[in-house]
């Protein structure tokens, strides 16, 4: 219990830090940190249409997140979150559209092409990772980037509606996710999320395969030995950590734009996966982290009317964010390395 | 920096009597009190030995001699003068040298680069090897310390590793020098050249500090001993005066026995049976050869070698972490070489890692979590895939009190605990699986001497529960208290087979290095 206050007080300490730096950067602008702060927080929670917005950014965040959760409890690092969602969204909408299902099933088949692509999608990196113990970073990012562009291409050039953007058809009002309420596009997948992450955190801390999973994540070398299949094991928590980026494109297909657009996620993918990080892979912690992005991104909406920053500051505050929980990771692994020391020489 | 190092010159008698005086020192990392009130006084030309358990203090005060630590209170007194040793840069012009447990060297270089690295000779801005080289031979002739200055350093042993270890400390003008545990790594042939290099120094008037686990040596190379316990100075005498039972006392604090243990004759099945095992290392190199032998029920098999002469790859393969590559090992019929490893663990396999702290635990989780490895599918742990963590509690508090592990309780992070406590938590969960098969690497290795005493208890109790063990060591005594047999390794091989209740260290310590003792191969039909 001390240890989870000392890791929570620690990221907080690295967020006000990245706060503050990013105030200084906004003064350098010439502009007033307090009313960007004030703005972003009206912007965020101004009003009930605008908390509904901030929720509708934290769905995808979060649902990704969890995705990140997954893949770092069993020691992978998924970064290719991004593309999953690009893919499951583009799957979701192609049932969407084109397979004409009773309502409710329509959406429940939907979802589960979505949560297949995604996971089909991680099975080529997560393939070699297991058996050729190719790095999964990296080959997870670049899985990122043909994600996009084949989305791209399918969309403009098999799937296009005519005229217009480059978008699918809309889909079927049989596989809308239905709204939470009547003012905002806040559907169904916040629910999702939440119960999604309530279950994780469950599996991880109650379930015997929760347990090997860790076990592989946290000491990987003692779970070989414990008799645990550390390969198989990875292979299917890549698996499962794709699946819920798939599922994160799906919901936002379904739920908020009932249809594919080109670049219709932007970047939902990394904010999760920061999300994740700085709740250091707690699916229950990445509920409060997602949250946060959310708010910055919804409140993010009002800085260019309102003042003279540019939205692109809440960039610049993620990355400090980032910048200042590695540097905390990377203190504490120093001060645990000469703790470890002193422990076994005296 | 001079040339002519100060160790070339003639030895001179110093004014003072004592080489190195340390007097009420005290050092705490935060709570803990790693050294109180402690007094050293090293009196010139002496050997002067430290022992204690893990934690009674040694290092942290060898570290605040050197000046790698501050005390937070004491004096220190290096030939007869106050000094504040800031850094290791003024203990070294003090006249001190330190050979560290963990050699530092850089292998890629040759031996008498690696003797000058930092303190390089120079000519015209560029490094004169050819003066190194000639410093070097000379330095290695007046204080009979054999190596060939040009070799690479990659190609030496360990015991010549260790020879340019102390070349380095001499070639900075060292008149006292610190050991800190020397002969962990070494056969007992090369410790025993390493004393005599010790003892013509202190011929030559200079003084050693040599820090040990190891009595035996104690009592062999050194003058006068001193003793710490928990930190604190428990005596100091002519080693002469005192017996090795003596000592343990001191160091434990009650009497502790490690003759070997008495045991009634076993004639039990085979268990294991290994028939020409063949495996490579992480370079793809054989590092097991032809390894053959078997393991009774009720019966406890030692293997003894010097650390690195294919143990870890022996209990590897059996363990189902290294692939073999070559030859069978039948665990009750099953071969392990085929399994895998929870498949091995299945067929009866408990396995007490050499690597504690990397494979028997995970160091950030809790007591129960550790102990919970490999039943998580099993009652009263789990119930169809649903840990419960409150059937495991309980199990773990009871393995706690069984074991004696000393912790707050079953959620107590195991990194915290020490080292002996850390191996019995991992003996709790092998030794209470019911396998047949007792796979034990290294089970004392940075142990307290208490806790090595009921670990070695909780070894004998497996074997009388017909249980059969395979204990492998570096420590011949160990070997020599615990095994019904003991089987020696070098290279890779078994070299040959020798009883344990009649062994003799002197012929397994030529196995050791690789020299076919004669009459022993065929001495024990296995």
């Amino acid at each position: 219990m001390n240890d989870k206050l000392r890791a929570f007080s620690g990221q907080l300490v690295a967020v006000l830090i990245a706060l503050a730096m990013g105030a200084v950067i906004i003064m350098l602008i010439d502009e007033s940190p307090i009313k960007v702060f004030m703005t972003l927080m009206r912007g965020a929670f101004g009003d009930q249409a605008k908390i509904a917005g901030t929720l509708l950014q934290t769905t995808p965040i979060l649902i990704c997140g969890i995705a990140a959760c997954i893949g770092l409890r069993g020691g992978m690092f998924n970064v290719g979150i991004e593309g999953q969602l690009f893919l499951g969204g583009f799957a979701a909408a192609w049932v969407g559209f084109a397979m004409p299902l009773p309502p409710g099933l329509h959406v429940v088949v939907a979802m589960a092409v979505a949560v297949i692509a995604g996971a089909a999608w991680v099975s080529i990196p997560a393939f070699f990772r297991t058996r050729y113990g190719t790095n999964e970073v990296v080959s997870t990012i670049l899985s990122n980037y043909v994600a996009v562009l084949l989305t791209s291409y399918l969309t403009i050039f098999l799937f296009k509606r005519p005229g217009g953007w480059s978008e699918t058809p809309p889909i079927l009002a049989s596989a809308y996710l239905p709204e939470l309420f009547a003012f905002s596009r806040l559907n169904w997948g916040l629910i999702i999320g939440l119960v999604l992450a309530l279950f994780v955190a469950w599996f991880f801390r109650s379930t015997a395969k929760g347990y090997s999973i860790s076990m592989v994540g946290s000491a990987p070398k003692f779970a070989e030995y414990g008799g645990i299949d550390v390969k198989r094991q990875g292979f299917l928590v890549l698996l499962a950590s794709g699946a819920v980026g798939g599922l994160a494109g799906g919901i936002e297909t379904l739920g908020v734009h009932h249809r594919f657009m080109e670049g219709f996620a932007p970047g939902f993918g990394f904010d999760g996966l920061i999300a994740a990080l700085l709740a250091n892979g707690s699916p229950i912690g990445t509920i409060v982290t997602a949250l946060f992005f959310g708010a910055l991104r919804n409140g993010s909406l009002l800085l260019e009317t309102d003042t003279n920053a540019s939205r692109e500051i809440i960039t610049v505050i993620q990355a400090l964010i980032i910048l200042s929980v590695s540097a905390q990771v990377l203190m504490k692994r120093r001060g645990d390395s000469t703790a470890g020391e002193r422990r076994w020489k005296f | 920096m001079s040339t002519t190092s100060p160790a070339m010159t003639a030895p001179e008698a110093g004014p003072a009597e004592t080489a190195v005086e340390l007097i009420g020192i005290t050092k705490r990392f935060g709570a803990f009190v790693a050294n109180e009130d402690v007094n050293l006084i090293v009196k010139r030309g002496e050997i002067h030995a430290i022992i204690g358990e893990n934690g009674a203090g040694k290092t942290t005060l060898m570290n605040i001699l050197f000046g790698l630590l501050q005390p937070d209170q004491g004096t220190i007194r290096l030939n007869g003068q106050d000094m504040v040793v800031g850094d290791p840069a003024t203990a070294i012009s003090a006249g001190l040298g330190m050979v560290h447990q963990h050699f530092k060297l850089v292998p890629s270089l040759s031996v008498a680069d690696n003797v000058f690295l930092g303190m390089e000779i120079r000519r015209n801005g560029l490094i004169d090897h050819t003066a190194q080289i000639e410093k070097t031979r000379e330095l290695s002739e007046r204080f009979g310390l054999k190596v060939d200055p040009e070799e690479r350093v990659s190609l030496l042993s360990v015991g010549i590793e260790q020879r340019i270890e102390i070349l380095k400390v001499l070639a900075r003008g060292a008149r006292t020098i610190i050991l800190d545990e020397p002969t962990a790594v070494l056969t007992p042939q090369e410790s025993r050249e390493l004393f005599q290099t010790l003892r013509g120094f202190v011929a030559g008037g200079m003084t050693v500090i040599f820090i040990s686990h190891h009595l035996e040596e104690v009592i062999e190379v050194s003058d006068t001993v001193t003793v710490l316990r928990h930190g604190k100075h428990v005596a100091t005498g002519p080693t002469s005066e005192l017996t090795k039972a003596d000592m343990v006392r001191m160091m434990v604090g009650r009497d502790v026995s490690f003759d070997r243990r008495p045991r009634e004759k076993s004639d039990g099945k085979v268990v294991l049976d290994v028939k020409n095992l063949w495996a490579r290392d992480d370079r793809r190199l054989p590092a097991l050869r032809d390894a053959s032998f078997t393991v009774r029920s009720g019966e406890v098999v030692g293997i003894a070698g010097v650390a690195g002469n294919g143990q870890t790859e022996l209990a590897e393969v059996l363990a189902g972490l290294r692939p073999a590559s070559h030859g069978s090992a039948m665990l009750k019929g099953r071969d392990l070489t085929v399994l895998s490893t929870s498949e091995i663990r299945e067929a009866g396999l408990a396995h007490v890692p050499g690597d504690r702290l990397v494979r028997g635990v995970d160091g950030n989780a809790s007591i129960s979590s550790n102990l919970l490895m490999g039943r998580q599918d099993k009652a009263p742990w789990s119930r169809k895939g649903i840990l419960d963590w409150r059937a495991a509690a309980t199990q773990t508090v009871e393995m706690i009190k069984r074991f004696d592990i000393r912790a707050r309780g079953p959620e107590d992070t195991v990194k915290r605990l020490s080292g002996g406590n850390i191996q019995k938590v991992v003996l709790a969960r092998e030794f209470t699986n019911e396998a047949d098969f007792l796979l034990i690497d290294q089970p004392t290795r940075g142990v307290d001497i208490g806790a090595q005493e009921s670990i070695h208890d909780e070894i004998m109790r497996q074997r009388a529960a017909g249980r059969a063990v395979l204990v492998i060591s570096v420590q011949l005594d160990e070997l020599l208290t615990l095994a019904d047999r003991i089987l020696v390794m070098f290279n890779g091989r078994i070299m040959g087979e020798v009883e344990g209740g009649s062994a003799d260290s002197e012929r397994i310590g030529m196995m050791m290095a690789g020299l076919e003792p004669k009459n022993v191969s065929d001495e024990v039909a296995s």
